[in-house]
């Protein structure tokens, strides 16, 4: 019975870690169900701990889910972005080529397909979508 | 649009608090409507003479003087929980608004984002 003009273009925001909080178990399940639904995301945009997600250097155990894997393998198959806010990233360890070389750091470690990039992302988001959902660690 | 950012964390446990303050000030730098609520413990944000330094860590009354400068357009403090932990305006940062009705704020607002 959902018309038209009910359909939501979303942005998510993730500010909780996987492996310490359900955050982003639970905003893949909304995004899930939302494509689902009809609805699109415009973006989502990783904050605080939520950057952890775009490790490509977590190894959980194989009988556990992958959630960084899961999320890019979302990401990926809808054309979302998926961008990992600048400033939380590089305080917790999360850095592309780019900060790498700028920072003079060992390694890089952004899973494809996330980028990197500023809070202006996140206000840009609240503009062009219809709904904004956070995903907080809770507790 | 205007945004209403939820601050019920108090300081300097979690980094939670001073990110949901950099959304604030990031969405003042592009020009959108953007103020603060401080509530529930959130409210110790806003009390004078913090020492900070004792825990290595930079008081945050800096950055809430500066929010204005940027261009929040108004800071509020939850009344009820500024009685709940003795604050009152000979104690606290210049330039705070007590609100006496928090639900009426956040009706004013057609965004609010909590600090994680």
């Amino acid at each position: 019975m959902a018309a038209t003009s009910s359909l939501q273009n979303y942005t998510l925001v993730i500010t909780g870690a996987p492996y310490s909080s359900q955050a982003p178990q639970t905003a893949l399940l909304f995004a899930r169900a939302a494509i689902a639904a009809g609805h699109t995301l415009d973006r989502v945009f990783l904050y605080g701990d939520g950057v952890h997600l775009a490790s490509s250097l977590s190894a959980p155990p194989s009988d556990e889910t992958h959630w960084a894997n899961e999320w890019a393998r979302f990401l990926k198959g809808n054309s979302v972005p998926g961008v990992a806010c600048i400033a939380s990233a590089l305080r917790r360890g999360l850095v592309n080529e780019s900060e790498k070389k700028r920072y003079e750091l060992p390694a890089s470690n952004l899973l494809e397909p996330f980028i990197i990039a500023g809070l202006g992302e996140w206000v840009e988001g609240t503009m062009a979508s219809s709904r904004v959902i956070y995903f907080h660690a809770g507790g | 649009m205007s945004t209403l950012i939820v601050i019920d964390q108090s300081p300097y446990g979690t980094w939670a608090g001073r990110e949901a303050l950099d959304m604030a000030f990031s969405l003042a730098a592009f020009d959108q409507s953007v103020s603060l609520l401080f509530t529930g413990a959130g409210v110790n944000w806003l009390r004078k003479a913090q020492t900070a330094s004792e825990i290595e860590q930079k008081s945050v009354e800096k950055n809430i003087s500066a929010a204005p400068i940027f261009g929040v357009k108004a800071i509020y403090a939850d009344a009820k929980a500024c009685v709940q932990y003795g604050l009152g305006l000979d104690n606290m940062l210049a330039g705070v608004a007590m609100a006496e009705n928090s639900t009426e704020l956040l009706h004013e607002h057609t965004h609010t984002a909590f600090a994680g």
